[in-house]
């Protein structure tokens, strides 16, 4: 990490005297005033004070009454995006401020043409994490109050925020166009680090101090880093163990009614119509009754378990492990942690790895004559009679 | 409210009466206000109702409905039809207390020209008097 | 009305019919809730064979999914069916039929006074089995059970409309009441002595007198008069998930308008937003789903309240759709569910009428 800062990477320094969140919207809020940018995109709280909305901004005013970090994540940060450039970026100049989950989901999106980037800045900050919507909901102050907690310490509080989060270990993202600092921020400034030309340009155009004694921040990010990796290892063993065998499926997803929250809330699945709600995949009434004849029953809404696995083979790969599928699902199931997991497994396999600026094909849209080993052994344990299992 | 507010007003004339009575309004030069942003349509049927409600919600002070009188519609059954929609999203809105005066169906005929101006004038006026419309300045709808 | 006299509870009563009926060949299947045993998790199950019911209960108070929409499709595979419903789900399973998404051919409906249904986070939290003394007792005393979803405290539709077969609690169990010529028909020989018997007219009463009340508590704290910053209040935290739209069981349209690429806004339009009002929400319409879904079909709504249970952000989408519904559908004396003869009030008009419009 340290290396990719020293190369090439450079760095400002950004004055914080009065918190970091308001000297970030502050920037922004320049920005504005100075043309650099169109606009911006930032969570702002809604007007019943219980949960944040994105905010596209052109008036400078507005940056200054937004957040930059907001608690709470209701909307993921790539689904604004799907829908503000789906249709061609077009000659606004727009930079978005978000989780690094929300810019690595719109780099996915990227690749599957759904997000497209030609006249966006995109900007992370280093992330302790999101309350979950309900918690934030039943009360935010206390909800604020924890996440400032967190920022500071920059860690999560088990218990105080998505599961999800406490696994995640692409909390501090440099590879975006900006990113700050923010587990960084002490005596009064944020560095700020430049990944890209365009990113170099904007901090240039704002006349902010270059060079950042990164140093400090580079060892705590490497520290935090190795907790969350110790948690996922945890997450994933443990959720190995939950799903394992097809009645553990059954019994994780025991519960689901179907409505498909967690599909809606991902901002990977953009299609309209799903291919599992569509007429191809409904269920023939003959055939179900036999199923219901052989299996004692079948359960309705019908083919849930179909849905999931579904879902997984078709952008599992491209799973960021933002965690909005479980902050959705109104009963409680664990999805995002089982849709990490063997997104994990499966990009392991594929030697892929999701949300990068890395300009290579997702890996369902190419192939290799010889693919990587992991995949190869699939292939090989899978030919009838060809391969011994011992 | 300052007499400088020129309201906008979202108009869907059905092409057979409403639209052919403003046209006769300003053939014959029947003064009506530039409020009124006309949208020719087929019938008043072709109305999704869901117009009304984007045309409301996108900042227009007033959104105007128009259409043959019942019983005269060129397509003989449409403006009923339009009739009930209107009267759905009217009640939507009366009952969550958003401003239902500012949606109106009105009935002109095609050779109606100074009724349409009559109208037009009347409504900016009503219009006028509620001040712009609330949703301009939202950032949350 | 023409009834039969059963000792034993209402669940255990339906069950043991279900179970008559598939093994006499009087249905092909049956569709009713059901517990597993399990995972203790509910759901609504389609069962072929009487050995396969020992988990089915068909009335406890849960409602993972309002079962007039998966009862459509089974509805249309011209098997005979019977098929456990709440008095919302029969009503929904009308409206849906009106819309060609379902048949009443060959479906024998079971229905009950309903005493409400536990909210879906409750049930997952593992309550149910707790809740459940308190659920019973207060049924047969003709209350509504304490936790139950806001607009089920609130329902006056808790007596079934046109179901087959409707089922009331007595001291000793329960009564099956007959009510069209496919009970007669099909449960031909089933249970005890036809008697001639009433539900106790008494405890309706006093439920309707007690949701009627609640009802107008719910509408009354459910705000109306908000305005736009009212409205902008209550979905302001809505996050477009379309949880709601996906489990209303008259939301049948697999393309939904709000979907639509015709809906969709582009760059041209966010930029004449952004110059005059300097700023936007992301993604866009929140609000105009929302009136949208209301103009399509809140004279049908039903009040099962799967759509407050759904949504991620605890909006009391229910509440609102129940009480604005309740508006749309009296512009045209409509009822949802009363009558599957009565046409959707937008598939036909008057010559007079809404005389205060235009």
């Amino acid at each position: 990490m340290s290396a990719e800062v020293r190369a090439g990477r450079t760095s400002a320094m950004l004055p914080a005297a009065g918190g970091m969140d308001p000297a970030i919207t502050g920037l922004l809020k320049t920005a504005l005033e100075k043309g650099v940018v169109d606009a911006v995109l930032l969570p702002m709280e809604v007007p019943s004070g219980d949960s944040f909305a994105w905010i596209l901004m052109k008036d400078p005013a507005l940056a200054g009454d937004a957040r930059a970090m907001a608690p709470v994540m209701p909307v993921q940060g790539a689904l604004a995006l799907r829908s503000l450039t789906r249709k061609g970026e077009g000659s606004l100049r727009v930079l978005a401020l978000m989780r690094p989950c929300e810019v690595r989901a719109a780099r996915e999106l990227s690749k599957l043409g759904q997000v497209k980037t030609g006249n966006l800045l995109l900007a992370t900050w280093d992330c302790p994490g999101a309350i979950p919507m309900k918690d934030y909901i039943a009360d935010p102050a206390a909800a604020q109050e924890r996440f400032a907690g967190m920022l500071a310490a920059g860690e999560p509080l088990a218990g105080g925020v998505k599961p999800s989060c406490m696994s995640c270990i692409d909390f501090s993202m440099t590879d975006a166009d900006l990113h700050f600092c923010t587990f960084g921020g002490t005596g009064g400034s944020v560095p700020v680090l430049a990944g890209s030309p365009e990113g170099q340009r904007f901090l240039d155009s704002l006349g902010l101090e270059a060079g950042a004694d990164l140093v400090a921040w580079e060892e705590r990010i490497s520290e935090k880093r190795d907790a969350r990796l110790a948690a996922r290892q945890t997450a994933f063993r443990e959720t190995g163990g939950k799903v394992a065998g097809f009645q553990g499926m059954l019994s994780v997803f025991a519960d689901c009614i179907g409505c498909r929250n967690c599909r809606a809330a991902c901002p990977i699945c953009y299609c309209r119509l799903c291919y599992f709600d569509s007429e191809t995949a409904k269920p023939d009434p003959d055939a179900f009754l036999d199923a219901a004849a052989i299996r004692g029953g079948v359960s309705l809404p019908a083919n849930r378990l179909l849905f999931h696995i579904g879902r997984m083979t078709h952008m599992s790969l491209s799973c960021v492990s933002c965690g909005q599928c479980s902050d959705a699902c109104p009963v409680d199931i664990p999805v995002a942690d089982v849709f990490s997991f063997v997104g994990h497994r499966t990009r392991e396999a594929f030697e892929y790895a999701a949300g990068r600026n890395d300009g290579l094909p997702l890996p369902l849209r190419t192939f290799e004559k010889t693919e990587p080993a992991g995949i190869m052994e699939q292939v090989r344990d899978a030919e009838p009679g060809g391969h011994s299992h011992d | 409210m300052s007499r400088e507010f020129a309201p906008r007003i979202t108009s869907f004339l059905c092409k057979w009466c409403s639209y052919t009575g403003a046209d006769l309004a300003g053939t014959n030069r029947f003064q009506y206000p530039v409020s009124i942003i006309p949208i020719q349509v087929m019938c008043s049927s072709r109305v999704d109702p869901v117009f009304l409600i984007k045309a409301f919600l996108g900042g227009a002070d007033g959104v105007l409905m128009g259409g043959c009188h019942p019983g005269d519609c060129h397509y003989e059954t449409g403006n009923y039809h339009a009739r009930r929609r209107f009267a759905i999203v009217r009640e939507i809105f009366d009952s969550l207390g958003l401003e239902s005066g500012r949606l109106r169906l009105a009935w002109i005929s095609a050779s109606e020209g100074p009724k349409f101006a009559q109208v037009a004038r009347e409504y900016t006026e009503q219009i006028r008097d509620m001040g712009d419309n609330p949703t301009r300045r939202s950032l949350f709808l | 009305m023409t009834s039969i006299a059963m000792a034993i509870e209402a669940s255990a009563a339906v069950r043991e019919l279900l179970e008559w009926l598939l093994s006499n060949g009087r249905a092909d299947a049956v569709l009713t809730p059901r517990r597993s045993a399990e995972t203790g998790s509910c759901d609504l199950a389609l069962i072929t064979s009487a050995r396969d019911l020992t988990d089915a209960e068909p009335f406890q108070p849960v409602m993972t999914a309002n079962a007039g929409q998966p009862l459509s499709a089974a509805s249309m595979s011209g098997k005979r069916l019977a098929a456990v419903l709440k008095p919302c789900e029969l009503r929904a399973f009308t409206e849906r039929v009106k819309r060609e998404q379902g048949s009443f051919d060959r479906v024998l409906t079971v229905s009950t006074v309903c005493d409400g249904v536990f909210p879906l986070e409750r049930v997952a939290a593992g309550e149910l089995d707790r809740l459940l003394p308190g659920c019973h007792e207060s049924a047969s005393g003709g209350e509504t059970a304490s936790g139950v979803r806001e607009t089920c405290a609130a329902c006056e539709g808790f007596v079934p409309m046109n179901a087959d077969i409707s089922v009331s609690r007595t001291e000793g169990g329960c009564l099956l009441h007959l009510h069209s010529a496919r009970a007669l028909e099909r449960l031909e020989g089933f249970g005890g002595d036809r008697i001639e018997a009433e539900p106790d007219r008494e405890v309706l009463a006093r439920m309707l007198e007690t949701r009627s009340a609640a009802k107008a508590e719910l509408f009354r704290s459910i705000g109306g008069s908000g305005g736009l910053d009212g409205l902008v209040d209550l979905f302001g935290r809505c996050v477009g998930c379309h949880g709601c739209s996906r489990v209303c069981p008259i939301c049948y349209c697999l393309a939904c308008d709000f979907e639509s690429a015709g809906l969709e806004s582009d760059l041209p339009h966010f930029q004449a937003i952004l110059a005059e009002r300097g700023g936007l929400r992301l993604p866009p319409d929140t609000i105009l789903f929302h009136l949208g879904r209301l103009t399509h079909m809140s004279f049908s709504c039903v009040g099962c309240g799967m759509c407050s249970d759904v949504c991620p952000a605890g909006i009391r989408v229910a509440a609102v759709f129940r009480r604005t519904g309740e508006g749309t559908a009296a512009l045209f004396g409509y009822v949802p569910g009363r009558d599957v003869s009565e046409p959707i009030p937008v598939t036909v008009f008057k010559e007079e009428e809404l005389g205060d419009i235009g």
